[in-house]
């Protein structure tokens, strides 16, 4: 079931957004309208994001993913298009209800933290409740376990620039965590963080999403970043979104060169899962063999593989075969020459 | 080119603004004269010790011991040099004009913050407000406002406003955009987004803005004592006058400590409003632990000292001995009370004159009211009756620019002094010349200069226009401008030197008693008859107080008498005058019966 549903949205900044629009619908091209001093950073774009899934917008800078991300909460209002979320339209919503959405529905997670440095890490972790009107004790009290949660408890009396870049952000999720919102809008909210913290915060996110249950639009430019969290990607370059799909089927199936060329870096061997690679065949051979199940990533049949010339077994959870991955076949993924599945 | 006329356009704008708009200037003035009355009792009132004490307290939780200790001691040391009330009045005209200015400037610079046109609008609009050079709109202040605190009080916030304005508009802008965007993306309204973000991480730069403001305001309140703001500005506007050196450094000075305690604890007061600024000063008392030096007592324990010294000195306000005032003898009770505003020039036979009347008017059971102006400003003061009399008018001749002016508004009660004249003089070293006519040819002699006073002043347009024409000297000296002081210093110095010089004088001048002069003949009568010394009176005065002008009409002073009153005065020392005329009165057993009888 989805929560949010975008369709035919657009946002353009400059003069005559409406004519722009127009002019786009027709087929017009965005450096044509550059030229008469428009920007169109979003064009067209619809999706729709599944209760309980890390949704990843992925692009360059400049492809339009933050505005479309500002859009789905009000921050900006779209041109034209919709925002639907839980099937109420929120480009139809006034400012007071908006304000509402946001307080209660949308939070978001900021690039660069924008924890208020005036007031104390508990006191930031308990702004969005604060907003809400909750009481001051059920508020620390809640803000509380969301630092917990994000592994900060004990330090709710610090300030925010006491804290490392890491930390702020784990503040910063804390804060959008603890109002219960079902959403959560992350705008490139790890970029900033130097890999290896980067790392960690990514771990932590699909540690804390197995037992939250959120549904996340998480913006990125890394596609590594976007391939490890996302359960869809969406790609999007020059305000279109080019490709939406899991990340094997954007690296398996690229839609265009474009997205070709982004994948060509990524480590194949992370992404890919057995299911993807192996040769499918149905039967009971076997049993005894080496096996692994449908989406363990293929960098961790390489040493299985090595052991012995026998392909290997994928079997699903409940232990029935579904294929083989000979050796040929895994040095054949792995050089990224895999067409079927 | 042609001549644009655009003085005479803000000359008409400005008749019609004070002809229209008068209820407006009304409000506005009794508003903002009942704050600063209001305020000034309060400062007033207490012992000055005390008054030191309470701000030293606050100096003390402010800044620490040292701060505390160096207010005291600054606040004593005003109190010493007698400055203490007309410090406190500088302290509550620039407090009320530093008010006012923050209620405006503030929300001009959230709203010029938020909104782009406004802030274009009102850039040009601050930088002419910053830059109009403070005179030109002081003295038509004085048309809407009357003469006295409120057109300093105006011009102040008019000159303090744009460092506010600016300060708070930079301060909002400086606020991370992505702060104020986390903040709306939790739903925050945007009322709650200035009051909760981005005005707490601007206090800090609206607080130095604040702290320009109240150095700017202290800076222009001095300047306003020269349209009667009253203060220090008009102790150092005596001084100057006067050519008093000493009087000078002590109103300056008191000056500087009020400046340097204001500057000091606004400064302070900003890092402990502003949740940074308490951060910083939480970890910085960490750091360096507890000493005395560096002692700060908690708001709590500085409050408490702040209300036990202020009602220490209610306290003794009411149990203490009333002020003494001068007594009413039974039967002579005229005034009941009644308020009289008297005027006056800071110039010698004016003070004597009108401290004179002051002294007259108390013993009468009136409640007169003295302030010291500029000669424009009481001229104005006058025909807007803001002041009732004035008696230091050198009429026909010196003061007829200023008469032609107002004469509709105003009424000639006859002179009281007679007769003056106007002259150069020289020192009576400079041998050979003793005549305006032996000063041709002597140019070199005195480096081609004839030492000039204020640009404005009648005398001046008189030596330009006649006096040198008639003896041909109008090529051959080069007549300088700038202020009754200046050629006072300048007559001064070149005395010490030895030098020659040639100044514009007038009789009567402490000068001529105070240096051996020599006043330069007048063969050919150009300087005219010379003047009587007039008293004016606003008109509608004798209406109203029928007796007072009655008194002052037969009002006469002989040279002997005003000469003495002068000495006595001189004698009494600054801010003493009316002791001086008292001690004189002693002098004139039945004096005041005379100037002043009582109709039976």
């Amino acid at each position: 079931m989805s929560r949010l549903e975008v369709e035919h949205l657009y946002k353009i900044f400059g003069r005559r957004p409406e004519t722009a629009v127009r002019w786009l619908e027709e087929g017009a091209d965005r450096a044509e309208l550059r030229d008469s001093g428009t920007t169109a950073a979003v064009i067209d774009a619809t999706f729709d994001v599944r209760e309980g899934e890390i949704f990843v917008v992925m692009g360059l800078s400049g492809s339009g993913k933050s505005t479309l991300l500002r859009t789905l909460n009000g921050l900006l209002e779209p041109t034209s298009g919709r925002v639907l979320f839980d099937g109420h339209d929120l480009t139809a919503l006034g400012p007071r209800e908006l304000r509402r959405v946001r307080s209660h529905g949308i939070s978001m997670v900021f690039q660069h933290f924008a924890l208020f440095p005036h007031r104390s890490v508990l006191e930031n972790a308990a702004y969005g409740l604060e907003v809400q009107g909750v009481d001051r004790a059920e508020r620390e009290r809640r803000a509380t376990e969301a630092l917990e949660l994000t592994g900060l408890a004990g330090w709710e009396k610090s300030w925010p620039d006491e804290l490392s870049g890491g930390m702020q952000q784990r503040v910063g999720l804390a804060r959008a965590l603890a109002t219960d919102a079902d959403l959560l809008l992350m705008d490139e909210s790890f970029s900033a963080l130097d890999p290896l913290i980067r790392r960690d915060m990514q771990d932590q996110l699909l540690e804390l999403q197995k037992r939250l249950k959120k549904t996340i639009v998480f913006i990125t430019h890394d596609l590594n970043e976007a391939m490890r969290l996302g359960d869809r990607i969406a790609v999007m370059r020059d305000g279109r979104i080019v490709q939406i799909g899991t990340a094997e089927e954007i690296l398996l199936r690229p839609a265009n060169d474009y997205v070709a060329s982004f994948v060509q870096d990524v480590d194949r061997s992370r992404v890919l899962t057995a299911g993807a690679v192996m040769e499918k065949c149905a039967g009971d051979a076997d049993s005894s063999g080496r096996s692994v199940t449908m989406d363990t990533p293929i960098a961790d049949l390489c040493a299985l593989s090595a052991d012995s010339d026998e392909p290997i077994a994928v079997r699903s959870d409940e232990g029935k075969l579904k294929g083989l991955i000979p050796q040929q076949t895994l040095l054949a993924a792995l050089a990224g020459e895999v067409t079927h599945a | 080119m042609p001549r644009l006329p655009l003085g005479d356009w803000v000359d008409s704008g400005v008749t019609y603004l004070r002809d229209h708009c008068a209820w407006l200037f009304d409000l506005i003035t009794t508003v903002v004269s009942g704050m600063y009355d209001g305020l000034d009792a309060v400062l007033r009132a207490p012992e000055p010790l005390l008054l030191a004490g309470i701000f030293a307290v606050l100096a003390l939780w402010l800044r620490g011991l040292t701060a505390g200790i160096l207010t005291f001691a600054g606040f004593a040391l005003i109190d010493s040099v007698q400055q203490w009330t007309a410090a406190m009045d500088t302290l509550s005209l620039v407090l009320v004009a530093t008010v006012i200015t923050i209620v405006l400037a503030v929300p001009l610079g959230i709203w010029s913050a938020r909104n782009r046109t406004v802030g274009a609008v009102l850039r040009p609009v601050l930088d002419f407000m910053q830059t109009m050079p403070a005179f030109v709109y002081l003295i038509p202040g004085i048309f809407f406002f009357g003469v006295g605190q409120v057109p300093g009080i105006i011009a102040t916030i008019v000159f303090a406003m744009p460092p506010g304005v600016r300060m708070t508009e930079l301060g909002i802008r400086q606020v991370d955009g992505e702060l104020v965007e986390a903040a709306e993306a939790f739903g925050t309204s945007p009322r709650n987004t200035l009051l909760r973000v981005q005005l707490p991480l601007a206090l800090p730069t609206i607080m130095a803005g604040i702290n320009q403001v109240i150095m700017l305001a202290l800076s222009m309140v001095v300047i306003s004592g020269m349209v009667g703001g009253g203060g220090l500005g008009s102790s150092v506007f005596t001084a100057i006058s006067q050519v008093n050196v000493g009087l000078g450094f002590e109103g300056g000075i008191s000056v500087v400590i009020l400046a340097m305690y204001l500057d000091r604890v606004t400064g302070s007061l900003g890092s402990r409003v502003s949740p940074l600024g308490r951060r910083a000063l939480a970890a910085a008392n960490s750091l360096r632990g507890a000493r005395v030096w560096t002692y700060r007592p908690h708001t709590a324990v500085a409050m408490v000292g702040v209300v036990v010294l202020a009602v220490v000195a209610g306290g003794m306000n009411v149990f203490g001995p009333s002020s003494t005032g001068t007594a009413v003898a039974a039967g002579k009770n005229v005034g009941h009370g009644r308020t009289v505003n008297l005027g006056y020039i800071p110039w010698d036979e004016g003070t004597a004159s009108t401290y004179l009347w002051k002294e007259i008017l108390e013993q009468r059971g009136f409640a007169p009211k003295v302030t010291q102006y500029d000669v424009g400003a009481l001229y104005t003061g006058m025909s807007t009756g803001k002041v009732d009399f004035e008696t230091d008018a050198w009429l026909p001749t010196t003061q007829k620019s200023y008469w032609e002016t107002y004469k509709s508004r105003l009424d000639d009660y006859g002179s009281w002094y007679d007769r003056t004249s106007l002259e150069l003089t020289v020192p009576s070293y400079v041998k050979g010349i003793d005549s305006l006519a032996d000063l041709k040819g002597k140019s070199k002699e005195f480096g081609g200069r004839i030492i000039g006073i204020e640009p404005g002043a009648g005398m001046m347009k008189m030596l330009n226009d006649t006096v040198l024409k008639k003896y041909g000297l109008d090529g051959e000296y080069q007549v300088t401008t700038g202020s009754t002081a200046s050629m006072l210093a300048q007559l001064d110095r070149s005395i010490k030197a030895k030098q020659p010089v040639v100044v514009t004088l007038w009789s009567p001048h402490w000068a001529y008693s105070k240096y051996s002069l020599k006043k330069l003949k007048d063969p050919l009568g150009a300087w005219g008859q010379g003047d009587g010394v007039h008293s004016l009176a606003r008109k509608g005065f004798a209406s109203d107080e029928p007796q007072v002008a009655k008194w002052l009409k037969d009002f006469k002073l002989d040279e002997k008498q005003l000469t003495s009153l002068e000495a006595a005065i001189q004698d009494a020392g600054q801010n003493h005058e009316q002791d001086g005329v008292r001690a004189w009165l002693k002098t004139q057993p039945g004096l005041v019966d005379k100037l002043a009888p009582i109709a039976a």
